[in-house]
């Protein structure tokens, strides 16, 4: 144990907060989706990479950063409602095994998709943002962007869902889903505008992403397990709960690779997920329905 | 009547004989495992992947061995463990194979020897570097002409401890190195070696830590280092950690007198280059040489012809302008089995099952200066703790100037005088 709590220390535990901006926007889509339409979305990840891989071309193509960023979203929130409306309707009403099963199914697909598509080469935009330096601390300035739009993001998920019609209507819908339809709510609608919504979220976070990590067809792996297990302990479909779920994760990935080795403090992270999860198998914030 | 009939049929029968076409030499199915797709194909696999297509199809082009055409039965190990040791049963067992070939991570080898080990079967390896493959398994049937994971850890400390005086201006013992891998056989086994050298030399080892090469996150680990102040960092990895590594060092602002790299995704120097420019300028890496950097004066006659053709077909078959070390890996052990083994397999011990492969490698005696990568070969014998392991291979340093690969260890192969430490402005320079 190498636990010094010198200003390199406080460096790694503000790290992790930067992560958890990312980690928790991640979670924010993923968790959407489960708590309007009660899916698991497996492939959530490759919609990510799809995003990256847009933003990716649209930005060598010539345009400006913000446009490109501006496309991937809009990509993948198509790619969203496509999924909704081509995989997950069909199986909507069949048991939730068929609907992982599926999504899983798309999440081969995209990756293989890719590997054809773009090729096994790691891409990258080339941008660097340099960093924020304060006293003998130093942030990037990607990690700090990505944080920000993160939190926009959530405060703007945040305002839709509460101050629009419509989003008070996935909201209605999401607690429940026999009423709403009886009482003249299309909720056909609804999902496909969930669907989009989500993978719009996907869309800002590869935005965000492709700032900071290569693409390749396989980086859903990289950050798919470390997103579900986020959303199960903040209590799957909640999204409060993921949210402070990601800052207690990335607080054990940073804390804990600072006092030991890089390799425990993902360990020690999932080993309280296990524990949380026995002793509140709903997740912190999930309600025993 | 009788009699003129049989005369008849024995005239017929013997005509028949000889028109019929000759019996065709059996064909040598060689099951090539590679990663085509998934992280590691970027990392050097689909490049020794394509230079051990070159070998094959230079020899067929000459008529094969022996009379015998090569026929190559490639699998895609997708960079999953899971799915090498799944094709190499298959290939085995399905579509029966006469030996296999190939084998990019030392994740995926380490297992597969074995497993090819104990059901009597052949093997040739050609990229993977794990000392772990063969260290006390004394394996039959399973060879390596390629470098193993302990010479990598001994070349990266032996050449800093040679320069430290002249060069860092310090005594070796004053020194500070940190040694960072990836958590597979291949990165333990290389910071294996490079900590024994290393304090064997005197070195002052100021941090070590192992990773997982799918992480989301090494700023911790950037952290530390900043906390340690190395001198030198040894690190061995894959992509896409490297990259990372090299992102957020910079980010926060992490320096170092030199970088030293170990192979894998320090060997794809183009797609460094790409992604982080001029930063990766002067970065170090250990591997065996690519052969197209040896001075063909060195090398036996005909060899610096032969990689030639290797580095025009490599060009031509992907486009790229340089050609990565893996390329050579590939090409040239697939060409010493090819060329040296499988012929006094045939010739010597009557064909090529694994039996016959295995005495015809044992009885491998190639010089130095006998291959196009530089070193001879020869395997370390049954019972000895590296049995089946190249004992004449050897890796180099080399040392990427302005997007050119110099050598600039052993002193006998160098072609540059080594830039170090780092000048000033060079982005992780002290």
């Amino acid at each position: 144990m190498d636990c010094q709590l010198d200003i390199f220390f406080l460096e790694a535990v503000v790290n992790g907060l930067l992560l958890a901006g990312l980690l928790a926007l991640l979670a924010l889509g993923l968790n959407l989706i489960f708590g309007v339409i009660d899916v698991v979305w497996i492939c959530y990840a490759e919609l990510v990479m799809v995003g990256m891989y847009g933003i990716n071309y649209a930005y060598k193509g010539g345009m400006p950063f913000l446009v490109a960023a501006l496309f991937g979203i809009v990509l993948v929130a198509i790619a969203g409602a496509l999924l909704h409306f081509l995989v997950i309707r069909p199986v909507l009403e069949t048991p939730p095994i068929n609907q992982l099963l599926v999504t899983g199914g798309v999440l081969f697909l995209l990756q293989a998709a890719a590997t054809m598509a773009f090729g096994i080469e790691f891409k990258n935009l080339g941008i660097r943002l340099g960093s924020l330096n304060i006293i003998d601390m130093s942030f990037s300035w990607s990690r700090i962007l990505a944080f920000l739009f993160a939190l926009a993001g959530m405060l703007a998920l945040w305002l839709f869902l509460s101050r629009t019609f419509i989003g008070t209507a996935i909201r209605a819908i999401s607690q429940d889903r026999q009423i709403m339809p009886l009482m003249g709510v299309d909720s056909r609608k609804l999902y496909l505008v969930t669907s989009a919504i989500g993978g719009g979220l996907a869309g800002l976070a590869a935005a965000l992403m492709v700032l900071q990590y290569d693409i390749y067809p396989q980086i859903g792996l990289q950050f798919g397990p470390l997103i579900f297990m986020i959303c199960v302990l903040g209590g799957l479909g909640n999204m409060i709960g993921g949210f402070v779920a990601a800052f207690i994760i990335s607080q054990f990935i940073a804390v804990g690779s600072s006092c030991f080795h890089t390799e425990w403090g993902y360990a020690v992270a999932f080993l309280f997920f296990m524990v949380a999860i026995f002793i509140r198998p709903q997740g912190l914030f999930g309600s025993r329905t | 009547m009788l009699r003129a009939l049989s005369a008849g049929s024995a005239g017929a029968l013997l005509a028949l004989l000889l028109a019929a076409p000759l019996p065709a030499a059996a064909d040598v199915k060689i099951g090539v495992i590679y990663d085509q797709t998934g992280p590691f194909a970027a990392g050097g696999s689909k490049a020794a992947a394509i230079g051990n297509k070159i070998a094959i199809d230079m020899i067929n082009e000459k008529g094969g061995v022996g009379g015998h055409k090569i026929i190559a039965v490639e699998a895609d190990a997708q960079s999953k463990t899971d799915v090498a040791i799944n094709e190499a049963e298959r290939l085995l067992n399905d579509a029966k194979v006469d030996l296999l070939m190939g084998v990019y991570s030392s994740a995926h080898c380490v297992p597969m020897a074995a497993k090819v080990d104990a059901a009597k079967k052949f093997m040739w390896a050609n990229v993977c570097v794990a000392s772990a493959v063969f260290k006390d398994k004394n394996l039959q049937y399973v060879f390596r002409p390629q470098v193993h994971s302990d010479q990598f850890g001994e070349a990266s400390c032996s050449f800093i401890a040679e320069n430290a005086k002249a060069k860092l201006k310090k005594d070796v013992k004053g020194i500070k190195v940190a040694i960072i891998h990836e958590d597979g056989p291949y990165g333990v086994g290389v910071a294996m070696g490079n900590e024994a050298k290393c304090k064997e030399l005197g070195m002052q080892i100021v941090h070590k830590e192992g990773y997982a090469a799918t992480s989301t996150d090494l700023s911790a680990l950037v952290t530390k280092l900043r906390r340690a102040q190395p001198d030198v960092i040894l690190h061995t990895g894959y992509n896409p950690d490297i990259t990372l590594f090299l992102r957020q060092a910079k980010e926060a602002g992490l320096k170092w007198s030199a970088l030293i790299g170990h192979g894998a995704g320090y060997g794809q120097i183009d797609k460094l280059i790409e992604t982080f420019k001029d930063d990766v300028n002067l970065v170090y890496n250990v591997d065996p040489v690519a052969a197209q950097l040896l001075d063909a004066k060195s090398l036996k006659p005909g060899l610096g012809d032969l990689t030639a053709e290797m580095v025009k077909r490599y060009k031509a078959a992907t486009g790229a302008s340089q050609v990565p070390p893996h390329a050579s890996m590939g090409f040239n052990q697939a060409w010493i089995f090819l060329s040296d083994v499988l012929p006094r397999a045939i010739k010597k011990h009557g064909g090529f099952d694994p039996e016959a492969l295995r005495k015809a490698a044992l009885e491998t005696d190639i010089p130095e200066g006998g291959t196009v990568q530089g070193y001879g070969v020869k395997f370390f014998p049954p019972g000895h703790k590296m049995a089946g392991q190249n004992e004449r291979s050897s890796p180099v340093v080399m040392q990427y100037i302005k997007g050119e690969t110099k050598i600039a260890w052993p002193n006998a192969l160098r072609t540059i005088d080594p830039v170090l430490p780092l000048p000033p402005g060079h982005a992780y320079a002290r």
